[in-house]
């Protein structure tokens, strides 16, 4: 493959991967939600707290997104930086594309996060007083994608 | 290294790891996602179970009146208001239909890998409204009195209330599972006792082979489920027929296959001398400890704190289980389970209510019979 196209594919999958499963997340979250707030409308604030917790992995994969257009020239003017299909471009873009991977994989923590979150609201319906509790729970989860942004920004900065 | 070779490595750690990050997604996605509204629905349902100082705050209703006014704002309200004339019986029938009700907001809205199971547990009125029927025909009594108005084959039930004779019953019965115990039974072949216990061994052997035919955790609950149930009933019928002192190969007859109790041990319980003796050969198995618990009682013979005891545990099974698998079907059956016991409790709340018992002893009373 050329290098624009691990470029742009670790562009795409940082943010498309991690954004996908945000939306998987929120949406198991928002159906457990969806079901705490049917019972009982207290439910909403807690429940769309907890929701909103799978969401952050979605804003890491489009911080990466920038941060791998901006250390290839695709963002910010310049033009492309490694065009040329010479071993060191090949590897630099595969850097690249590396940090999207890694930051789209960890994102993943979304899913389970989401899981959490779930058990959360219905935790957090039958007893408001473990609210606290469950969003740390939920957002032990958070960990693994932090650690990936700041492992992609790492990559990113080798460069 | 080439070029070409740097690039094939990656593309084929890339194919890898995407395909195998994309199945183990898609399986985890699967087995959750489904139960994420049911149970917390389930778990907001929960935080309405009445405590025990409503209870106790209920058995100072003075009359059944008061009693519905109290119940108005909680799950009972919708059906308790609707009752026509407040009486014992209303209260009950109003009661039990909160159960149905309940079941069919399970079939509504639980994962459709498992809401076959709440359609079966339905059933259970089926065959609690046949039994009846059948035994108020031969008692000529009037069999309008002694069914419930809910079940699958409701309307079946319907005709079979309007049936002039046994033969009737038979052939409004025709085509289902029902049917050949009837025969059986018109036929002189089994007993009463053995026709009702005939229908409660078709409904648990449906329950065994849905559990069974499921897959995962979810079997795993659900056969742990109906083993209990059977168990409890096993264990019930056992020591009932020893108090009475029925032959060892009568006992036989009335157990039900597929219980999670051996074949020995149900043995040597059917073979005891007495009911003491009979639960003394539950030790060592999952039930020995609240065996012990309950055995003054049993000494004393009351058979009914083993019943209580058994229901007891089942709960805390599934408790358990609920706490283990969060987003499974155990949740919902734990919730079953406890509504069953909340309703055994506000029965015998209302019942004692009409019989003009004192506050104080209906409070003592309802603490027992939970």
């Amino acid at each position: 493959m050329e290098p624009i196209v691990y470029v742009a594919l670790g562009m795409a999958l940082g943010a498309g991967i991690a954004g996908a499963a945000s939306s998987f997340g929120v949406g198991i979250a928002g159906a457990a939600a969806a079901g705490a707030v049917a019972e009982d409308e207290k439910n909403f604030r807690n429940a769309l707290i907890l929701e909103g917790l799978p969401m952050t992995q979605s804003i890491y994969g489009l911080i990466t997104l920038f941060l791998i257009g901006m250390a290839a020239g695709i963002i910010g003017g310049g033009g492309f930086k490694f065009a040329e299909p010479t071993t060191q471009n090949i590897i630099k873009s595969a850097i690249l594309f590396g940090a999207g991977l890694l930051v789209g994989l960890t994102g993943l923590s979304a899913i389970p996060q989401g899981i959490i979150a779930s058990a959360g609201v219905g935790a957090v319906s039958k007893n408001p007083k473990t609210f606290t509790q469950n969003l740390i729970f939920a957002a032990m989860a958070e960990t693994m994608a932090i650690f990936g942004l700041v492992g992609a920004i790492i990559l990113i900065m080798s460069l | 290294m080439e070029v070409s070779t740097i690039t094939a490595i990656l593309d084929t750690t890339l194919g890898v790891v995407l395909t195998f990050v994309a199945y183990k997604t898609g399986q985890i996605i699967w087995k959750y996602t489904p139960y994420s509204y049911p149970n917390a629905r389930i778990r907001a349902m929960e935080a309405r179970l009445l405590s025990d100082q409503r209870i106790e705050e209920l058995a100072e209703s003075k009359n059944l009146q008061n009693f519905v006014v109290n119940l108005e704002d909680s799950d009972y309200g919708e059906r308790l208001t609707s009752i026509e004339k407040v009486n014992l019986k209303n209260i009950e029938l109003a009661l039990e239909l909160s159960l149905v009700d309940l079941l069919e907001l399970m079939v509504k809205i639980m994962p459709k890998r498992v809401k076959g199971f709440f359609e079966l547990l339905l059933e259970e009125w089926d065959v609690r409204n046949i039994s009846n029927i059948v035994k108020a025909k031969l008692s000529n009594l009037p069999a309008q009195d002694y069914i419930i108005p809910a079940g699958r084959m409701y309307q079946k039930v319907k005709a079979m209330i309007e049936a002039k004779t046994m033969e009737e019953l038979l052939v409004i019965l025709e085509g289902t599972e029902y049917e050949e115990p009837l025969r059986k039974l018109l036929l002189k072949e089994i007993s009463l006792e053995e026709f009702e216990l005939e229908l409660y061994r078709l409904h648990y052997q449906k329950l065994l082979n849905y559990a069974t035919s499921r897959r995962g955790e979810e079997k795993t609950i659900l056969l742990e489920f109906v083993r209990l149930l059977i168990d409890q009933k096993n264990i019930s019928s056992v020591l009932r027929a020893k108090s009475a002192s029925m032959p060892s190969e009568e006992i036989k007859k009335l157990i039900i296959e597929g219980g999670s109790l051996s074949k020995v041990t149900l043995d040597a319980m059917i073979n005891a001398e007495d009911p003491i003796m009979a639960i003394g050969e539950l030790e060592g198995t999952k039930y020995g400890e609240i065996i012990r618990e309950v055995r003054e009682d049993i000494e004393q013979g009351r058979l009914d704190t083993v019943e209580i005891a058994l229901r007891k545990f089942m709960i805390a099974r599934m408790k358990e289980l609920a706490q283990f698998y969060p987003l499974s079907v155990a949740v919902a059956l734990a919730y079953i389970l406890e509504r069953e016991r909340e309703i055994r409790k506000l029965k015998a709340v209302a019942k004692l209510l009409s019989d003009g018992i004192r506050a104080e002893k209906i409070k003592q009373i309802v603490g027992e019979v939970a």
